[in-house]
């Protein structure tokens, strides 16, 4: 069980970069660019998440295949239901 | 065979999850076709929670001892844990499903309202903040009933209710009633039915998960947890930091992008 410490300053952690996500919105430049630099702050934001909050970070890595598969089955899926629908199929 | 399973009467089953799914299903139907219907399963679902609630209280639900063989592979873990993440796997598929939509139609629209227009990042990441909190109160909640520290246990369920409370209240009572009143209403286009569509399956995962939250809460004053038995705030937990990574990602989506 980690430390009250560790827990601590993951939530610390979060919440600035929920404070960055905000102030990278306003920042000049390329739309694209921000949107990135955001959503890969939210992404990290998810992977701490589920590697400390959730324990996956110190469970057997075979747990951990659950939730990823999940994604990955969801993200093909997604996939070729798009290029289905752009295909007109 | 162990003598668990020459002892059918040991086993201790239940139809709850088969009633829950049957009151949501119902829910569901209502919702489309008659809305009296929906309140009926609504009815069934709370009734069968009821009931589930009760029989953990009366400890019914405990693991029996499983052979090596039937541990593999997660052996660690324990099947009530292993249970939770396979739900947690049906979760991410509706999530899932729905952002990805959600992008397709994004994308493939020629005009979208820039999103600080029409949401207030502020409150957004207010609200995030609070539910970043709130998973940490469960957190230090498990840690202290880990340490025997019952006292902890009690003031992190508390903290967490009272936070997923608060974003709940913010979400529905402030946010949902502005946007409404400007005009921004779920049948005012696109980008209004997406958001209403994933932050409402959002917040009704935010109230299940108070209610299972609450119901922590009143075993906690109880006496329920222990040291050795502590495996419902652990479990509660995986979910309600499940919901805490959904926000994650519906926060910039709807507010920031």
């Amino acid at each position: 069980m980690p430390r009250i410490k560790l827990y601590v300053g993951i939530w610390a952690g979060l919440v600035v970069a929920t404070i960055m996500e905000v102030v990278t919105r306003s920042l000049p430049g390329a739309v694209s660019l921000l949107t990135l630099t955001i959503l890969l702050i939210a992404s990290a934001k998810a992977i701490f998440i589920a590697l400390y909050f959730q324990h996956l970070r110190f469970e057997s890595w075979r747990l951990a295949v659950l939730p990823i598969s999940a994604i990955i089955g969801i993200a093909l899926l997604a996939i070729s239901a798009a290029f289905s629908m752009n295909m007109g199929g | 065979m162990t003598d668990n399973y020459e002892q059918p009467e040991e086993r201790k089953s239940s139809f709850m999850p088969i009633i829950i799914a049957a009151g949501v299903t119902i829910s569901f139907v209502g919702l489309v076709i008659f809305i009296p219907l929906f309140v009926v399963g609504l009815i069934i679902v709370a009734l069968a929670l009821l009931k589930v609630f009760k029989d953990d209280s009366e400890e019914k639900f405990s693991q029996l001892k499983e052979q090596p063989e039937e541990q593999w592979p997660l052996e660690k873990a324990g099947k009530e844990k292993v249970g939770v993440w396979v739900f947690i796997m049906s979760e991410i598929l509706i999530f899932g499903s729905l952002i990805a939509a959600y992008f397709y139609v994004r994308t493939n629209s020629t005009t979208w309202p820039v999103a600080t227009q029409t949401h207030n990042p502020i409150i957004g990441m207010v609200n995030t903040i609070i539910l970043l909190t709130s998973s940490l109160a469960i957190i230090l909640g498990l840690y202290y009933i880990k340490s025997g520290k019952t006292f902890g246990l009690k003031i992190g369920l508390a903290s967490t209710f009272s936070l997923g409370l608060t974003f709940l209240v913010i979400k529905l009572g402030f946010e949902w009633p502005e946007l409404i009143r400007n005009g921004f209403t779920i049948n005012s286009g696109l980008p209004a039915s997406t958001y209403y569509a994933l932050t409402g399956v959002h917040a009704v995962h935010v109230a299940a998960g108070l209610v299972a939250v609450g119901y922590l809460l009143l075993r906690a004053f109880n006496g329920g947890f222990t040291v050795t038995k502590h495996s419902g705030v652990e479990n509660v937990g995986l979910y309600w930091h499940f919901v805490d990574i959904v926000w994650m990602f519906l926060f910039p989506l709807f507010y920031l992008i």
